[in-house]
């Protein structure tokens, strides 16, 4: 019996997903793009799909361009960006972004953009302020995630959605981490392109979506076929699109119910350990952050050996980002955020989810509790390390 | 629960095989591949802006697959750099010829992979070298050279202690390299023909000396004069880590006949030259000595045979402690190129009794 605390990296297919998809494999496949009866089923189950996945984020359904994840969607959305926009050539950003979105802006700067990267403060919340600032008319597009996907930091984006539509810059919302964890609603944001991730939902992976305000103002990476308003060319993944569209409705239905159990859950897991463990500490805010997410720093360990003991007693989290190898690497959100290497990494993630019971969460503080003693006795941190961490 | 034993893991096919056999024995098996070496400057990975891409931990992890186990991938980077390769620079630059793998045992495998094995509840650490343990009936465990004699690497282990050797597993200690081979196919692992390494693993293209050049401050480097046994200066060098006991080629001198290296001498930096004769020597003297064997010098000299290099074959001394951890060895015959900074292991029969690094050479 595993206990999955690692939802920011991906959900687990919820039944919901899995009975759509059933029913959609036992009716006819199709192209959405032909002209026969199969087409037009398969195209009414698209457009079904596309339209719950854009209730999610209260936008008009014609507007969800489907991908195949956020990584897509985010190089979409900046490389589309760009290349629409060849007179401008300053991309505005922060230090914290995923991996999807950091690469492609340094793939840019090396083609001569200027990419602006705010820091963020020791919670992980970028100043507004230090975003509009940074704005100018010769800014093609400023992007940031609304939820960060290591800490969970919620960032306050509506100024800068005003500040980036007065100097005619686009503004992507990456909202990978945020969707189905917090209301959205693009209006109000006032962004112009929006991530999504199925997988982050309960759908499985390989199926995403970008929000496009405007078509017009971005331009396609695939080109060779009509689909998605032109901006994604390609057969759709319809099965993808249907497991995202049935991930969507159940979010949807469930949302209040849902969010306030896993918040209840999430502070009863950090209560628990904080009670038993000396020197944790909570990495990002207290307040104002997705609920399910708990960053923390646990003292006088190594994060890679607690991960790795965890995971053999049956508790999976995670911890910054795996490299090739497979090895991991301290975060660079919490290096970003101030804190020193020693402590990054002493630091896991713990993020919880629609199928994290109230019995997972007693199991898991007990277990977590046990093992983060025996690895703090059998292999310390290094000491001026150990110190550190604890401060 | 079944034993839980972690595997130190390399992607070759030895420890692919000790793991296998491991779980195919049905013990809680959990696999470990290291990062020890820094990336080389400019390599693919660095390139790329990734940390690594080790075709070798892709290796070990689809031997995980195969045989159903956790495989874990562990940093272990600062470790190696403070703990080997800065004992690596320092021995060279203090005319000293160093043996890595030894010092990566003895701080790497089985100190610090042992504190991460107790960390994650295992109860011993396997590795993939041949070489035996054996347990005797007053409980006292003894290591001992591996069945395949031209594979044996119970040279490398002699640090190993009583507790050590408790928690340790060598599961290839009986076999041949070609029947690790072969159950490597019987067990359809994917690098059961895969090459053996050969080089230090963090001097990839096997140049010592560039390397402690890269890795050491200038002024640490140590020029000086090339000389004969009565003092003659016979030509200059770059820096004493060029040099080991018994080379002979790269001295920069043209003589009648062939002269190597006898003696660094790193208060002088004189690098003093000889005919293969003079090269021969009495006995030396060790320092960081380990017994095995707690008791074997109990009451006073005794009689071994001892290896000076790990491809040299094992010579009849007699050993005699001073201290509990500095030994003088005296060969029964002299012994040629005793070369400081390397392992001295003292052999009784197949057994491993102790061992210690290579302080001086006794003269006579």
């Amino acid at each position: 019996m595993t206990i999955y605390l690692d939802h920011n990296a991906g959900a687990p297919v919820r039944p919901q997903v899995r009975a759509a998809i059933e029913r959609f494999l036992d009716d006819e496949g199709g192209n959405p793009s032909s002209v026969h009866r199969a087409g037009q089923r398969a195209r009414r189950a698209l457009e079904r799909a596309r339209a719950s996945v854009a209730r999610l984020i209260r936008a008009e359904p014609r507007r969800i361009v489907f991908t195949s994840g956020g990584t897509e969607s985010n190089n979409l959305a900046i490389f589309g960006a760009a290349k629409a926009h060849r007179a401008r050539r300053r991309i505005v950003s922060s230090a914290i972004e995923h991996s999807s979105v950091l690469a492609p802006l340094s793939e840019l700067e090396s083609s001569g953009f200027e990419i602006v990267r705010v820091m963020p403060g020791r919670d992980g919340r970028i100043a507004p302020g230090r975003i509009v600032e940074a704005i100018d008319r010769n800014t093609a597009l400023v992007t940031l995630a609304m939820a960060n996907a290591e800490v969970g930091t919620l960032q306050e984006l509506a100024p800068v959605g005003t500040a980036a539509r007065e100097a005619g810059a686009l503004f992507h919302v990456d909202a990978a981490q945020a969707a189905g964890r917090v209301r959205i609603a693009v209006d109000e944001l006032g962004c112009d392109l929006m991530t999504l991730s199925g997988h982050k939902l309960g759908a499985p992976a390989g199926i995403g979506a970008l929000y496009v305000r405007e078509p017009a103002r971005l331009a396609p990476l695939t080109v060779g076929g009509a689909q998605e308003g032109g901006l994604r060319a390609g057969t759709q993944n319809l099965l993808g699109a249907v497991a995202f569209g049935a991930a969507a409705e159940t979010v949807e239905r469930e949302f209040e119910r849902e969010t306030a159990r896993l918040a209840a859950l999430a502070e009863r897991l950090l209560a628990r350990l904080t009670d038993a463990i000396p020197g944790l500490r909570l990495n990002g805010p207290r307040a104002g952050r997705i609920a399910n997410t708990l960053n923390l720093a646990f003292p006088g360990v190594l994060g890679e050996s607690l991960l790795i003991a965890l995971d053999l007693e049956g508790v999976q989290v995670s911890m910054g980002s795996a490299c090739a190898a497979g090895a991991v690497e301290p975060s660079h959100v919490l290096l970003a955020m101030g804190l020193s290497a020693a402590e990054a990494r002493s630091s896991l993630r713990l993020s919880l989810g629609w199928n994290t019971t109230d019995e997972d969460v007693e199991r898991a503080s007990e277990i977590i509790v046990r093992v983060w003693r025996r690895v703090a006795e059998s292999e310390p941190a290094p000491r001026s390390e150990a110190a550190e961490a604890v401060r | 629960m079944s034993v839980r034993i972690l595997v130190a893991m390399s992607g070759g096919v030895d420890s692919s095989v000790a793991a296998a056999l491991l779980r195919e024995r049905g013990y809680d098996v959990v696999g470990v591949a290291m990062r020890l070496a820094p990336e080389a400057p400019g390599s693919i990975a660095r390139r790329r802006a990734t940390c690594c891409s080790h075709d070798d931990f892709e290796d070990a992890r689809r031997v995980a697959e195969r045989m159903n186990f956790p495989f874990y991938v562990v940093d272990l980077r600062e470790d190696f750099a403070v703990r080997v390769i800065r004992n690596f620079v320092n021995e060279y630059l203090d005319g000293r010829t160093p043996n890595p793998c030894v010092m990566c045992n003895r701080e790497i495998k089985f100190d610090r992979l042992w504190s991460r094995a107790r960390a994650l509840g295992a109860d011993f650490v396997a590795t993939g070298h041949y070489a035996r343990i054996e347990r005797g009936a007053d409980g006292r465990y003894r290591l001992m050279r591996a069945a395949d004699s031209t594979k044996d690497q119970s040279y490398f282990l002699f640090t190993l202690g009583q507790a050590e050797l408790s928690r340790t597993l060598f599961p290839l200690g009986a076999m041949t390299k070609a029947e690790v081979r072969a159950r490597a196919r019987e067990l359809g692992l994917a690098n059961a023909d895969k090459p053996e390494s050969q080089e230090i693993c963090f001097v990839a293209d096997g140049d010592y000396a560039r390397f402690v050049e890269r890795a050491a401050a200038r002024e640490r480097i140590r020029p000086g004069r090339v000389v004969d046994p009565q003092g003659k200066v016979l030509a200059k060098h770059a820096g004493m880590h060029r040099f080991t006991i018994g080379q002979r080629r790269g001295l920069g001198i043209a003589a009648g006949e062939p002269l190597y290296v006898r003696e660094i001498r790193p208060e002088s930096g004189d690098v003093v030259v000889a005919s293969r004769e003079a090269l021969r020597c009495a006995g030396l003297v060790a320092n960081r000595v380990n017994l095995v064997d707690p008791e074997l010098c109990r009451d006073g000299a005794v009689e071994v045979e001892a290896k000076i290099r790990y491809r040299h074959p094992a010579l009849p001394a007699v050993l005699s402690m001073d201290g509990a951890e500095r030994a003088e060895l005296r060969f029964r015959s002299p012994a040629p190129a005793v070369t400081p900074g390397q392992a001295c292991v003292f052999y009784r029969g197949d057994e491993v009794v102790g061992g210690g690094f290579i302080e001086r050479a006794i003269e006579g």
